[in-house]
């Protein structure tokens, strides 16, 4: 047991562990304290100035964030002199800022704004000329810094210093001059430069990526697991349902990954905009003649054919390692137990370096679920290993190869290969989102298949920790199913027509 | 007035003394006899002597040295650190580099009882960059004083170990603040560090310091020496001891002097410095250096130089600067210059000094180009009322400090000269 001390705060008494700031134990009982340099993921600066709150008999404000809660200590956030100091340091902070937000990203998620409208509220009675600052700095590949809206807060350059370790930012210059910056001829290289944009509580930092592209008041935001690795960072996904589009993708704290995601990670919505998918199901007639169908026509193409099959010896499964645990469990149910197929090959990107690590959150794994593929091969009677079995497809004899393709095709550098490979086989039946697959003339057979963002079900991460998809966004793809859906579909055929 | 002030030099003892910094004039003179009695004493016998002496910081704060020095943990054995700041950069200040230049051993006699005091083994002297004769001179008497054994692994046979290093600064005022020196030193841009932890708990490279002010490292060999209750005989009960003041404007004789604290400073003015010259009177005093509070002429009168007298008039004896502005000088341009240098200085990681210092120069900037506005003063004094006591450091205070007492007790001059400069 550590330690506890308790405190009055706005007039409460709360007990919490020794060395515990007022700052954290105010976060932990909901009571606002404003502040900007303060960070729970960085070490304490103390430089905003924001979060000043009255202790009983000490002369002067105290900042929250570097002050430790002792016994009896009795902290008032609330009183007069407090609120003064709060508008006073959101004034001064609002003294140089260009007040750009109509042309700024940050707008309608910026500390600046919010604040100003639970603590500030003044007339500004600045009148002279503000001090002007470089603007649209190329500070690294994903980055757009403008130092002019930057309130020197410093969480980015303690970011640098502590998170990655590359140090690549520093303050520079001194007073009203001072400016944020990468040092002569440097830029940030690394891969976690975007949480750099969502740690800056004003539009300084902004995202290449996401820059004029939206609104954010348009966007909604769903929690999700990032599908990019097998690390299984806790994610929130920012799509806009009413154009069945998606925009960006933010850490959302978590146990495997903290505060933090990469910016690999970043980039898995790119995969679930309609102009990149495949929009359609395929179905290919006797004559050999391919047509675009919709869903019940796929089913019934595929479910004749498997039909008219020996699943034993006939039908084989390539199963890629970035979907669902749930998803797997209902596939093997029906094929493996239901049917007795026992041709099942796990589908593996033959580059993959799977125990590489960057010492942060980046996996050589780049499938969320291999652990979980795993485990659903072993329950389905399959003792297996991680292994690419690509290679067996096309000698297995199978007549009908039901291929689960990998989601995100940025993360198998080798798939249009592979996908060509399996269009020259008798019959694949492509079960995937790749728009690729469509544009392939010789693809026979494919079912258009729902994103990460838009099922529910588990993730098992590289240390068997589960991470979740819990609220999925309407599929942009009109026909897309996730696995379960279309085993469903394909059983409720074969009963229709008096197989079991 | 009677002259019943002491005449005892301590810090200038040595000031026109032939050959003045030489190792062998120092010692002819009492020089070390300090650190041989201190070496005979127990560290903690030390600490007590000098809070008896009731010595105060000298760099400005006014802050017990004693009890600074009692704040470093004892049964600590880890590297501690003695640093002399020298950094002597607060303007209308010149005192320590004038104590360097009487005699520069003084300074690490007291350096070295110091480390004794606290179990310090290591320490180094912070200079300014522009004093390219002081370092010269304080570089030569670490060397003599190596050679004489008063530095070195075991001093004087003592067992005690200590050695000392020397640094210049880069020029930046803000290095002057403790634990900006302390990021200086660590070679780190020049920003004072968050408190608590306090240098004495977790200073220089995290490691327990003690920062002392060059006259308060140069009164300590006379203490010891004479003991504390000699040092209480001088100046006043609650400022004991005797102070450097820096005497600048239009009066006949300008430059330091050292005089028991409790001093009448109409009697350094009119007496020690001869007057004004002729044709100037007094129309205000800074009198602890550019940060703090303006006093009128009117609140000289009966004026003594010592911590407590000189706060009960708003204002603070700071580092004993004692600037006379006559009434030839525009207060608006006073207030102008002033605002400047700590826009200037302000090292910009707090946000009410960063902005309030900009915003501050800004406005004078517009009074002084003739686009002056009639509530400017009304807002350079909410302003600096809101830059007060909201810092790390005290540059915020020190800009905030004499702005609002410069508007407050000059106003009616600078509405006057917007009005002017408006109509120009």
């Amino acid at each position: 047991m550590s330690e506890t001390v308790t405190f009055k705060l706005n007039g409460k008494d709360i007990t919490v562990s020794k060395g515990t700031t007022v700052m954290e134990a105010a976060r932990r009982e909901n009571v606002e304290i404003p502040h900007f340099c303060w960070h729970p993921g960085l070490s304490v600066a103390g430089v905003c100035r924001f979060c000043m709150v009255k202790v009983e008999g000490r002369p002067k404000l105290e900042i929250a964030c570097n002050l430790q809660a002792t016994n009896g200590m009795d902290v008032k956030t609330d009183t007069d002199e407090a609120k003064s100091a709060h508008k006073w340091a959101l004034e001064f902070h609002l003294v140089n800022h260009p007040l750009d937000c109509p042309i700024c990203d940050q707008a309608g998620e910026c500390g600046l704004q919010d604040y100003y409208m639970s603590v500030g509220k003044y007339q500004s009675q600045m009148t002279r000329p503000k001090v002007l600052k470089p603007k649209m700095l190329d500070v690294g590949r994903d980055l757009v810094l403008d130092t002019e809206r930057c309130i020197l807060c410093s969480r980015c350059v303690r970011f640098e210093e502590e998170v990655t370790k590359t140090g690549a930012l520093g303050i520079f210059d001194r007073g009203d001059r001072a400016i944020i910056g990468t040092y002569p001829g440097e830029k940030i290289e690394h891969n976690y430069q975007t949480n750099l944009v969502d740690i800056c509580p004003v539009g300084a930092f902004t995202s290449r990526d996401f820059r004029f592209k939206q609104r954010v008041w348009f966007l909604k935001d769903k929690p999700a697991t990032c599908p990019g690795c097998s690390t299984g960072c806790s994610v929130d996904v920012f799509g806009k349902p009413e154009t069945r589009s998606y925009f960006r993708i933010k850490p959302r704290k978590g146990e495997a990954n903290g505060h933090w995601m990469c910016d690999k990670g970043r980039h898995m919505y790119s995969h679930l905009n309609q102009d990149v998918r495949l929009r359609t199901a395929l179905t290919t007639d006797t004559k050999g003649r391919r047509h675009d169908t919709n869903f019940a026509g796929a089913i019934e193409d595929l479910g004749k054919r498997i039909a008219a099959v020996n699943p034993a010896t006939d039908i084989a499964l390539l199963v890629s390692a970035q979907h669902t645990s749930e998803e797997y469990k209902s596939l093997f149910n029906f094929f493996v137990q239901e049917l007795g197929v026992k041709k099942v090959f796990q589908w593996r990107e033959p580059t993959e370096k799977i125990d590489s690590f960057d010492g942060l959150l980046y996996r050589g794994d780049h499938n969320a679920n291999t652990r979980g593929l795993q485990n659903e091969l072993k329950e389905a009677g399959f003792a297996t290993e991680v292994k690419n079995e690509f290679d067996f497809v096309a000698g297995s004899g199978a007549k009908i190869v039901i291929a689960i393709t990998p989601e995100i095709p940025s993360t198998c550098p080798s798939l249009e290969k592979q996908l060509n490979h399996l269009t020259e086989l008798d019959f694949v039946s492509f079960w995937t989102s790749a728009g690729s697959v469509g544009d392939n003339k010789k693809s026979k057979h494919a079912l258009p298949m729902k994103g990460f963002a838009e099922k529910k079900g588990t993730f098992i991460n590289h240390d068997g920790k589960p991470g979740k998809l819990e609220s999925p966004f309407p599929c942009p793809v009109v026909d897309g199913r996730d696995i379960t859906e279309i085993v469903a579909a394909l059983k409720s055929w074969r009963h229709s027509h008096g197989s079991r | 007035m009677g002259d019943t002030f002491t005449k005892v030099k301590i810090t200038t003892a040595f000031e026109g003394k032939p050959n003045a910094r030489a190792i062998k004039t120092y010692v002819d003179n009492d020089g070390y006899a300090g650190l041989k009695k201190a070496l005979g004493m127990q560290p903690g016998q030390i600490i007590d002597e000098v809070k008896a002496s009731g010595l105060r910081g000298r760099g400005g704060a006014g802050f017990p040295t004693g009890m600074k020095w009692s704040f470093v943990p004892k049964d600590d054995k880890g590297a501690k650190y003695i640093i002399c700041n020298n950094d002597e950069s607060e303007p209308g200040t010149f005192k320590d580099r004038y104590i360097a230049e009487c005699n520069p051993h003084m300074i690490l006699e007291g350096m070295i009882i110091a480390g004794f005091a606290i179990g310090a083994n290591k320490g180094y002297i912070y200079t300014r960059c522009d004093f390219f004769d002081e370092i010269k001179w304080l570089e030569t008497a670490i060397r003599e004083a190596y050679d004489a054994g008063f530095l070195g692994d075991n001093i004087l046979g003592s067992g005690f170990k200590f050695h000392i290093d020397h640094y210049a600064g880069a020029g930046a005022y803000i290095c002057g603040e403790e634990t900006g020196l302390l990021s200086s030193l660590e070679g780190k841009k020049g920003q004072p560090k968050l408190k608590p932890p306090f240098p004495a708990i977790s200073g220089y490279l995290h490691r327990p310091t003690i920062v002392n002010n060059t006259e308060t490292l140069a009164a300590v060999p006379w203490i010891i020496n004479h003991g504390a209750a000699a040092h209480k005989t001088m100046g006043t009960e609650k400022s004991p001891g005797t102070k450097l003041f820096c005497l600048s404007g239009r009066v006949k004789r300008p430059g330091v002097y050292e005089l028991p604290l409790g001093y009448p400073i109409e009697k350094l003015i009119h007496e020690d410095a001869g007057g004004m010259l002729p044709g100037y009177n007094i129309k205000a005093c800074i009198p602890g250096g550019s940060s703090a509070p303006i006093l009128t002429a009117e609140e000289l009168k009966g004026l003594t130089l010592d911590y407590e007298a000189i706060a009960a008039k708003g204002s603070m004896l700071g580092s004993g600067a004692i600037m006379i502005i006559d009434d030839s000088m525009s207060m608006a341009e006073l207030l102008k210059v002033t605002v400047e240098f700590y826009h200037h200085e302000s090292c910009g990681q707090c946000t009410p000094c960063r902005e309030g210092t900009g915003w501050l120069a800004n406005i004078m900037t517009g009074i002084m180009a003739g686009e002056g506005k009639k509530d400017d003063l009304q807002r350079m004094f909410e302003i600096s009322r809101n830059m007060e006591g909201k810092t790390i450091c005290a540059l915020s205070d020190a800009a905030a400090m004499p702005t609002k007492s410069i508007v407050t007790k000059f106003g009616a001059e600078i509405a006057d000269f917007i009005e002017r400069g408006k109509r120009a």
